[in-house]
């Protein structure tokens, strides 16, 4: 062991699925380029000519030229010195090295046969990206069981599973037997599984997309709503508890009428607008730790899940992170689909709010 | 564009008086304002509703009435916004094909242009020049920060870096 330490043992009883496997559970996660990719950097690197240097040079490298906090400082007696980027054109590594003020000593050891090598950028997000990544130099590794049961699966219960191939089943059957095979959209409350709205895009010119009027329509069920909408929409009982105010009557009473959606819940949290906030925990099963929409009550799409026939374009799957929904599913993908066609969205770190994203693999008409 | 600039700031200033976000705009067709927004996030409770799309609902409707085709009218139109649109407005701008783009401050949060490269994943280009008077639509945003948003739940406030 050396001082970077290395990463700690992962049980490895589980098999990376086949992309065949894969299809079969008919979701996959849409993880960002940093799941899946490799990224290299060129860093120079020197020999040492003994082990009695090793300390000096690690101590002050650490302190005047702490990045590359990822990988290993040495291996087989060669040490990182830093990325060949940060080196002026006009500048040798030596020049560049004298800005630093490093001892005699460990200058002269850096600049003992220095060559040019290719290291991870980052550090492994995935266990398979971190055997790849060893092969180039050793790197830091923290395990993540989450990341890791997205990539193959086993993120979600099989009950979960099957309700989320359900509301894919849903959205075509929606589509095609309400809204002229037009795109629609669902929003759920995953907490009690309620649909809280439905949407379907009616025009093909302009902006009213099928997730500009989900949003739209979920404002509606928090006493908002701003669009002018021509459709009706349910009206809620006296002293009901949740709010139907979100659905347009077409789809409702569409689910309604048909056998085979009689289990279906349906309604959203009152708005707990105006009330005192109230720290009530409405479901101890999914309600422990920072979940705001237990907490806080409905605001925007907070908490909620979204179900779309079609990849959402930019403007849409903005809409989604400006309205800080949990997950996104999409059926479909779109010639304009901004989280995996066109870009992933979701993969900006710049943004203050980061959604998942699932793609069913399968076409909505498996059960 | 300085005047429609300075209506553009009315705006703003509108939506700071009634608790939303300090941000105004205006949409110039043949050198006349054909429609003017703020945001009305708050009043909605839909994050979508900023004052880019309050122009660009006026501007459809004002086309409905007038018996104008839409399309068309898009893309005469010069957008004067006091904030750089966001990656959701900035696409649906893009989409519509309006004529050109000119913002105040910069949004290194969110904006279409500072952030994501909207016109490169559209596949659309449109002119787009910011900075006009940028030191005063900032001021209204540091301003309004400095207060809370009073739409937003009470959330525990995030670390600075």
């Amino acid at each position: 062991m050396d001082t970077c330490g290395s990463p700690p043992p992962v049980k490895r009883n589980r098999k990376s699925p086949t992309d065949n496997e894969e299809d079969c559970m008919g979701i996959r996660a849409v993880l960002s380029d940093e799941y899946n990719e490799i990224a290299l950097i060129k860093v120079h690197s020197c020999q040492l000519e003994t082990k009695k240097q090793l300390q000096s040079v690690i101590q002050e490298l650490s302190q005047k030229l702490p990045r590359l906090q990822h990988l290993k400082r040495v291996h087989d007696r060669n040490v990182l010195i830093c990325a060949t980027s940060e080196i002026g054109d006009a500048e040798t590594l030596e020049e560049h090295l004298k800005r630093y003020a490093f001892s005699a000593n460990v200058l002269q050891a850096l600049c003992h046969q220095v060559k040019v090598v290719e290291v991870p950028a980052r550090m492994p997000k995935l266990r398979v990206q971190y055997e790849q990544m060893m092969q180039h130099w050793p790197c830091k590794f923290h395990p993540n069981h989450y990341s890791e049961s997205l990539r193959n699966g086993s993120n979600f219960s099989i009950s979960q599973r099957v309700f989320h191939k359900r509301m894919a089943q849903l959205l075509v059957q929606l589509s095609r037997d309400v809204n002229k095979d037009r795109p629609v959209g669902i929003c759920v409350d995953p907490r009690q599984t309620r649909i809280v709205s439905i949407a379907g895009a009616s025009e093909t010119y302009g902006h009213e997309h099928c997730s500009m009027l989900l949003v739209d329509f979920v404002a509606r069920s928090q006493q908002g709503g701003a669009l002018r909408s021509e459709l009706s929409f349910v009206e809620d009982q006296e002293n009901a508890e949740t709010t139907l105010r979100g659905l347009p009557k077409a789809y409702y009473d569409y689910l309604k009428e048909n056998e085979a959606y009689q289990d279906l819940q349906f309604g959203a949290e009152m708005s707990r607008k105006g009330q005192p906030q109230q720290q009530v925990m409405l479901d101890s099963k999914h309600g422990q730790g920072g979940d705001n929409l237990s907490k806080y009550g409905p605001y925007l799409c907070t908490g909620y899940d979204v179900y779309l026939l079609q990849e959402p374009c930019l403007m849409c799957s903005m809409a989604l992170v400006h309205s800080r929904a949990k997950r996104i599913f999409f059926l479909r993908p779109s010639d304009n689909g901004a989280l995996v066609t066109r870009f992933q969205l979701h993969a900006v770190k710049e943004l203050n709010h980061h959604y998942e994203v699932f793609q069913f693999t399968t076409d909505g008409s498996l059960t | 564009m300085a005047t429609f600039m300075e209506e553009a700031l009315v705006e703003a200033r509108r939506a700071r008086d009634a608790g939303e976000v300090p941000v105004g705009c205006v949409f110039v067709h043949e050198d006349k304002v054909i429609a003017r927004g703020a945001n009305e996030v708050n009043v909605y409770r839909n994050a979508t509703r900023h004052a880019e799309f309050i122009c660009i609902d006026a501007t459809l409707a004002y086309c409905r009435e007038k018996s104008l085709p839409a399309r068309q009218m898009f893309s005469e139109i010069i957008v004067v916004v006091t904030v750089e649109p966001c990656i959701m407005c900035s696409a649906a701008l893009h989409t519509l094909g309006v004529k050109e783009i000119i913002f105040g401050c910069e949004n290194d949060r969110f904006g279409g242009k500072t952030v994501v490269d909207v016109g490169a994943v559209v596949g659309q280009r449109i002119k787009i020049t910011g900075g006009v008077r940028a030191d005063e639509a900032m001021a209204l945003l540091k301003e309004f920060y400095k207060g809370d948003n009073p739409a937003a739940p009470t959330v525990a406030k995030k670390k600075k870096l």
